[in-house]
């Protein structure tokens, strides 16, 4: 073996390189404020063989990147694992570098002679935010595709030569399969090589002018070997092993809703630019795009220069602790004000609601050489609960939201939908407190009507104990497809009190003498044959103003089908939403 | 005394030594750890099961020379996965189906040596794989000493229903003697 090894350095003098490598002379010994450039060294060593990996199952076009990404999260053994890693790494990376950055100003080691360094390093920072940016995109799911898009519109903003960057990075006007294969070639190709040449210069430099040694020494010399490398060692496993945490703990990566331009989403970066985020709320794009990055280039190019004196080191010092401090003051700001926004939780919920979706029918269907975006788009529940969002909520109410779980800004000024037909609905819905509230007619003329006036707000007790029966009744015609259905007899039973054969109610009234079931007079107020059925669901959402339903009594309820504002296909999908479970 | 201290710093030195390489190596070995199940994952499937391989419609069977002269045509599959993709009736491959009386023999069209796609000669009547020279009988056998095929050609499963003809499409792994389904 020794002879192997004697042969080997005698042929490339390995031993004397390695000699130098390992006994790099550690001033006041090994101390744990010099882990941090070790640290970012192996979190970047981990996301290019992670990130070499995920390159094999990943494909970059807009069919194929999200499916490919699902792939690898649900089908691939361990692949949730991998995504999970480079994941976390790479904000651990970000965590890294601002306290690797820190600890360099407050020890002043950009100063001379270790200037040229100290850019470099502000280089590769530039790069590794670059990396994140490209690398958010590449899963093609809602929040990369919104969010990015938002990055690339900043580009813009720089003078002249802006509009043609954005076209340039985006790969054209739109965002698609060139955008994908541009910023995974930058993510995957040209940002690595950058900082792989970065971080050779970057050692290089560090090696040539030696550890900038903090004052007080606190122990005698040492070398790097093994005291340094074992603290530096250590750490990185505390990295490694809250990177494995954070992946084990959400099992991977998130993977949004596929990205689709007709679906809107609130577009928000990673935690990390949320700062930047948030400015823009109060600054113009062009002070995001142009003028803070040129400032904060010009500081640091001017930070060692600065930093020569002791007030300027001081000044140095105080410049990152204000900025960090007002980044976490805005990052914190955008935090709380998304969860004071009820339309941004809504957001979030409904886009957890469309990736939970996408995956069941994913699991069923498979995905089509189209991609699964198109899935959502055919997919009858996503349509049904648009629908009812763009055209009915802004009258009635689904659990109180628009259907989707967005809240409304107009007043419910029609019945609450969810369970309609239902027992319990019906039940409600004959409860004469029920019925001229908001939840029901209140916000209609029909608060007033000869149902609210004369029938149920006149029934005795005896009498309001009969209406879940009549409910059920009713409920059975809707034949709704979660409800068990009424054996002959129960119905025989329920409709003898429909047509009140035994005279029970008071007035001697039946609810036959207004409503028809069955019968070919024609009562005025709405036919109740069928009611809530697939049939007269959408004979009525075609035609409300129908003489067999409202007829001319009709308060504001659109002729969907008559008027034309709906496809037969659409009535179809909404009145199938209509009456299917309830969801929350 | 000194002597023991010595033995003690030596000591916590080789701790030193086996921690730091120990942890060092753990955390080198550990991003390609992370990967290597994902990286694996195309070997655990990997089950040639015939009962698994749906039926594909070929030809009506009133298409196939009725002197048991071979035609060649393509089988489309109803349902196809393709790593995350679904397609629908698409073409899978291509086979030589011929007739003998009302059953049905199918070859698949690539070579069992490495692939290839093989022809059918009309003048010498047999079965010719142009990058190797393989040759076969019209039984689907090897016909010369010197081909480098190592099996005769792959049949696979075939019914005849409602005047159609009907295959368990399937590819065998190629260069060995044993005919061994790959799906």
């Amino acid at each position: 073996m020794k002879m192997i090894f004697d042969w080997l350095d005698d042929r490339s003098g390995y031993r004397t390189l390695l000699h130098e490598v390992l006994y790099e002379k550690v001033p006041g010994g090994a101390r744990w404020r010099y882990v941090w450039g070790s640290c970012l060294t192996f979190a970047f060593f981990t996301q290019v063989v992670t990130g070499t990996l995920l390159w094999m199952f990943y494909s970059p076009s807009a069919q194929t990147a999200w499916e490919s990404v699902y792939f690898l999260q649900y089908q691939v053994w361990g692949g949730w694992f991998l995504r999970g890693v480079h994941h976390y790494m790479a904000q651990a990376m970000i965590v890294l570098l601002v306290l690797h950055l820190m600890q360099v100003v407050i020890d002043g080691a950009y100063r001379a002679p270790r200037e040229l360094n100290f850019w470099f390093g502000a280089l590769m920072m530039g790069v590794t935010l670059a990396l994140s940016l490209t690398g958010y995109l590449l899963p093609w799911d809602q929040k990369g595709y919104w969010a990015t898009a938002v990055a690339t519109n900043l580009m813009a903003e720089v003078p002249v030569i802006g509009p043609a960057i954005q076209q340039v990075v985006v790969g054209g006007v739109e965002y698609g399969h060139h955008t994908l294969t541009r910023f995974f070639a930058l993510h995957a190709g040209v940002l690595p090589a950058m900082l792989v040449g970065l971080v050779v210069v970057h050692i290089y430099l560090f090696r040539k002018h030696g550890i900038h040694v903090k004052e007080p020494r606190p122990k005698k010399d040492s070398y790097f070997w093994p005291d340094q490398i074992l603290k530096d060692a250590i750490a990185c496993l505390a990295v490694l092993l809250a990177v494995v945490a954070l992946t084990v703990y959400f099992h991977g990566a998130p993977l949004g809703p596929p990205a689709d331009p007709a679906n809107e989403f609130p577009a928000r970066p990673e935690w990390y630019f949320l700062f930047l985020f948030q400015l823009l709320k109060y600054v113009p794009a062009f002070w995001g795009a142009v003028i803070i990055p040129v400032f904060l280039a010009l500081w640091i190019f001017l930070q060692p220069f600065i930093g020569s004196t002791r007030p300027g080191h001081q000044l140095n010092i105080g410049f990152w602790w204000t900025l960090i401090a007002g980044s976490v003051a805005l990052t914190l700001l955008a935090f709380s004000e998304d969860s004071a926004n009820l339309r941004h939780s809504a957001a979030l919920e409904e886009a957890d609601w469309q990736a939970e979706r996408v995956l069941s029918i994913v699991q069923e269907e498979g995905i089509p050489p189209a991609g699964a975006v198109t899935l959502l788009r055919k997919d009858h529940e996503n349509r049904g609960r648009n629908l009812f969002a763009a055209n009915c909520a802004s009258c009635h109410r689904y659990n109180g939201h628009d259907g989707r779980g967005y809240p409304v800004d107009d007043a419910q000024s029609a019945p609450e939908l969810a369970g309609f037909a239902s027992v319990e609905w019906i039940t409600k819905l004959l409860n004469h407190e029920h019925y001229i509230s908001e939840e029901y007619f209140g916000g209609t003329k029909f608060k007033n009507g000869t149902m609210a006036r004369k029938v149920l707000a006149k029934y005795t007790a005896e009498e309001i104990a009969l209406l879940p029966r009549i409910a059920t009744l009713l409920s059975d015609m809707a034949e709704l497809p979660y409800q068990t259905p009424l054996s002959e007899d129960e119905r025989e039973e329920l409709l003898a009190l429909f047509y009140n054969d035994d005279l029970v109610f008071q007035d001697g009234l039946a609810c036959i003498d207004c409503h028809d079931i069955d019968s070919e007079e024609e009562g005025h107020a709405p036919d109740l044959t069928g009611y809530g059925s697939d049939e007269w669901t959408i004979a009525f959402l075609e035609n409300p103003e129908d003489e067999r339903f409202y007829g001319d009594e009709n308060d504001r309820m659109p002729c969907y089908g008559r008027d034309g504002k709906l496809t037969d296909e659409q009535i179809k999908i909404l009145s199938d939403w209509i009456r299917s479970r309830p969801s929350e | 005394m000194s002597d023991l201290n010595e033995e003690e710093s030596s000591g916590r030195r080789k701790f030193i030594r086996v921690t730091t390489i120990g942890i060092s190596a753990a955390c080198g070995i550990f991003p390609l750890a992370a990967g290597i199940p994902a990286l694996l994952d195309p070997v655990k499937k990997n089950s040639g099961e015939s009962a698994n391989v749906p039926w594909s419609k070929v030809a009506p069977f009133t298409s196939l020379p009725e002197d048991g002269s071979p035609a060649k045509f393509e089988v489309v599959q109803e349902t196809v996965v393709d790593a995350w993709t679904t397609y629908k009736d698409i073409p899978v491959g291509a086979v030589y189906l011929t007739r003998k009386q009302d059953e049905v023999i199918a070859f698949n069209l690539k070579c069992p040596h490495l692939g290839c796609a093989i022809d059918f000669r009309k003048q010498t009547n047999d079965y010719f794989c142009p990058c190797h020279n393989s040759s076969f009988a019209l039984d689907g056998s090897v016909t010369t000493e010197s081909s480098p095929s190592p099996r005769p050609m792959d049949t696979m499963e075939t019914k005849v229903e409602k005047g159609q003809v009907w295959i368990r499409f399937q590819q065998f792994r190629p260069n060995v003697e044993e005919k061994i389904p790959l799906s």
